[in-house]
């Protein structure tokens, strides 16, 4: 696979979108370019972080983070 | 026209001054800690970096799930069990793999999706989707104003990049994406050919990220 096929999978695969076929072509590929590979890898999930910044963000209620924290601060007192 | 072929709007220059970098954390009060700081604290099990971090991306990682799930209480379950989740998990947050808010929305991102479909709500979603989709195929963004770019509001950025894409390809980046398909899924819900769904979510997602590229360089 050469390093620009590999680029267009590596976008697909940090979102799921690879079939199972070519996610193996994907992995044999990601060993053989090395450090290469997986820095490129971690530059494409920017775009988890640009999709969720896409989106106007919703508001929650004060009442789930009490919640939250109260668990979390439960659990820490275990 | 297919909409393959329509041409690619060319995205206007984005003002510098008070712009905040695309696919970056929101700007920070001085003297705040950074999310990598805040993510040390939590691994070090401080619940007040928790605080500060839920404070900081509650509303970002809820419109995810919402955009997923289309269930306000489901929705909000959802976001208290990803940030017990960032809580527990925190220890395999690793900087050299990405950045925080990167990792939490993977982790996000993923629960939604599981949580989509272990509630069986998929089909149901998969209808409203459809409706969406067939009476306003580009919903998913909006066309930004000059106003709104001068604004330097991070959202408007990285939509006006995702607007430079042609309907298909938002719409298989959307059903990717937001939906967890496969391609193979998409090209069935959208009646449209294996490789064309192929080559739309290859074309759409380089346009993105080398629009985010571009962007980044230009500020």
């Amino acid at each position: 696979m050469s390093f620009e096929e590999f680029q267009n999978r590596a976008r697909l695969y940090v979102i799921g979108a690879l079939e199972s076929d070519e996610t193996e072509d994907f992995e044999a590929a990601r060993k053989e370019y090395g450090i290469e590979a997986e820095n490129l890898i971690a530059e494409c999930y920017n775009l988890h972080e640009a999709f969720a910044l896409s989106l106007r963000p919703a508001k929650s209620s004060d009442v789930l983070k009490e919640r939250l924290m109260s668990m979390v601060r439960s659990r820490q007192a275990k | 026209m297919d909409p393959l072929e329509q041409p690619i709007a060319t995205p206007e220059p984005v003002g510098r001054r008070g712009a905040r970098l695309p696919a970056a954390a929101p700007e920070l009060e001085p003297g705040a800690a950074t999310d990598l700081e805040l993510m040390q604290s939590i691994q070090a099990e401080d619940p007040e970096a928790l605080s500060q971090l839920y404070d900081r991306y509650n509303g970002i990682l809820k419109a995810l799930i919402l955009r997923v799930i289309h269930n306000e209480a489901e929705a909000d379950d959802l976001l208290q069990e990803i940030f017990m989740e960032i809580w527990n998990q925190a220890k395999n947050f690793s900087a050299q793999k990405g950045k925080p808010l990167g990792w939490m929305v993977t982790l996000a991102r993923r629960r939604a999706i599981d949580g989509l479909r272990k509630k069986q709500a998929y089909a149901r979603a998969e209808e409203r989707l459809q409706m969406e989709t067939e009476q306003q195929p580009d919903a998913w963004v909006h066309n930004a104003t000059q106003e709104e770019i001068n604004s330097g509001d991070t959202r408007i950025l990285v939509r006006r990049v995702i607007n430079t894409l042609p309907p298909a390809q938002q719409q298989a980046i959307n059903l990717a994406f937001f939906r967890g398909m496969s391609q193979r899924e998409i090209a069935a819900k959208t009646n449209t050919p294996l490789g064309t769904v192929k080559t739309r979510l290859e074309l759409g997602l380089k346009k993105i990220y080398d629009g985010l590229k571009e962007l980044r360089d230009e500020l």
